[in-house]
Formats: C-alpha cells, sequence, structure tokens
C-alpha cells in the first residue's frame, strides 16, 4: 500500500449483506456476520453466514454458525447449522455441536458429525509449515 | 437489497450488482453497480465502474469510472477518473488523472 494510514479498530454490529442483484466470484473472508442474498462463487470464511432464500452459494465453507435458507452446493464446515424448510444443499455437512433441519429442507450429502480437532488442526498446519520452511530452505 | 459490507470483511474477487454496493471493509478486485459508496474504513484495491454514482471516504487504488464521482475529505484515490461531473472535498489525497467524457455514457445506456 503507498498510503500510510492509521486505521481504528471499530466493533461492528449487524450483517455484511450482499444483496439480490450481487453476484460475486472469489473469496469472502469475514470476520464478524454476513448475509448472502446473491449469488456467490467461491469459498467463505466467516464467524456466522446466512444464505437467505434468494442466495445461492456455490463453493466451500467454513464459519461458525451456519444458517442455509436459500441453496448451498459445496460442502460446509462448521461448528453448528441450520437447514431451513426452502434450504437446499448439494455437498457434505460437517458440524460439532449442532445440527437442525426444518421440515421440507431438501439435503443431499453426507451429514456428519465431527470431533472438536481444532489442536489437531494447528498441529498439522504447523507441520506443513516447517516442512515448508525445510523445501525452501 | 442493496449490498452492504461491513469492516472485518476481506472480498477478493469480481462483484457484479444490479444496485447499489456500500464498503466498509476491503476489497480486491472490481466491481460493477448502479452506485458505489466507499465508507470511511473501506479500501479498494481494483477498478469500479458505477453507472449512476461513485462516492469515496476511504481508499482506492484503481481506475473509477462513472457519470458522478465525489471524492470527499477523507478520500485517498490513486489511479484514473472518467467521469460526466467530478466533485472534490478539500483534503482529498489524490494520485489520479481525471478525464471527463462527454458522449461515451450515451453509447453505454442504449
Amino acid at each position: 500500500m503507498f498510503f500510510n494510514s492509521k486505521k481504528n479498530e471499530t466493533s461492528v454490529d449487524g450483517f455484511s449483506h450482499l444483496g439480490e442483484g450481487a453476484s460475486f466470484e472469489g473469496e469472502i473472508h469475514c470476520k464478524g456476520e454476513i448475509e448472502i442474498a446473491g449469488k456467490v462463487k467461491g469459498n467463505i470464511s466467516a464467524k456466522c453466514l446466512r444464505i437467505l432464500e434468494t442466495g445461492k452459494v456455490t463453493g466451500q465453507v467454513n464459519a461458525e454458525k451456519v444458517e442455509i435458507l436459500g441453496c448451498m452446493i459445496g460442502n460446509t464446515d462448521c461448528v453448528s447449522v441450520h437447514v431451513g424448510e426452502k434450504g437446499v444443499v448439494r455437498g457434505d455437512l460437517k458440524f460439532e455441536t449442532n445440527l437442525s433441519v426444518a421440515e421440507g429442507a431438501d439435503i443431499l450429502g453426507h451429514v456428519q458429525k465431527v470431533k472438536k480437532d481444532k489442536n489437531k488442526k494447528v498441529d498439522t498446519e504447523k507441520v506443513r509449515y516447517l516442512e515448508h520452511n525445510q523445501k525452501a530452505s | 437489497m442493496p449490498s452492504v459490507i461491513l469492516n472485518h470483511t476481506i472480498l477478493k474477487g469480481y462483484l457484479n450488482e444490479k444496485d447499489s454496493v456500500s464498503i466498509d471493509g476491503t476489497f480486491v478486485g472490481d466491481i460493477k453497480a448502479e452506485e458505489i459508496i466507499i465508507k470511511d474504513l473501506g479500501n479498494i484495491n481494483g477498478n469500479l465502474n458505477a453507472s449512476a454514482n461513485i462516492e469515496v471516504n476511504g481508499e482506492v487504488i484503481g481506475d473509477l469510472s462513472s457519470d458522478k464521482i465525489h471524492l470527499t475529505s477523507f478520500a485517498k484515490v490513486k489511479g484514473k477518473l472518467s467521469h460526466k461531473n467530478l466533485a472534490v472535498d478539500e483534503g482529498a489525497q489524490l494520485e489520479i488523472t481525471a478525464q471527463t467524457r462527454k458522449r461515451i455514457s450515451n453509447l453505454n445506456k442504449e
């Protein structure tokens, strides 16, 4: 960046929102909450993700809390997940604690409760990092 | 409903929105919309193309193209502007080349 600016860190209340007329291709990293009413192609990582009835997501999702009221194509990895009555899921659902599915939801794919292996993940990342460093040096 | 991207959100890619977009987060890539508003904490690295209006309060590195462009006093912009109507407030930090167009936008509308 050619700008040297001071950024005051403010906490955010509410959802980021991708509107109905929006189509986005690429990555989304959100430290807060995000609502999707449009089309997204690509991977999403967020703290809290809500796919609204008009929303359509194609890609991998990694979030703490996921609500699928629209269409989700791809694998979902999360702590708790809710699929609404008009929710459509094509792909695997992996959750750590809670799963709730409303009557009428359409799911095709593996639904699996996984154990909390956050420490393991960190370890494997560390190992990869070390391996990478070794290769580089 | 228009799109709103809040702070602490990073988007990488291409966004196409029929309505208006308001960004307070980080965006890497191009945006096309009817109206684009970059808020105070917004940080864009890419080209903005709006059919009606662009308003910048934050930082933009890239080309801006719109009928109406408004750079407010907190704006930091680097790139090329193509516009019919440009407004720059006192205090804006700019590194731009600007061009006023006359008939191009009529062609786009047809």
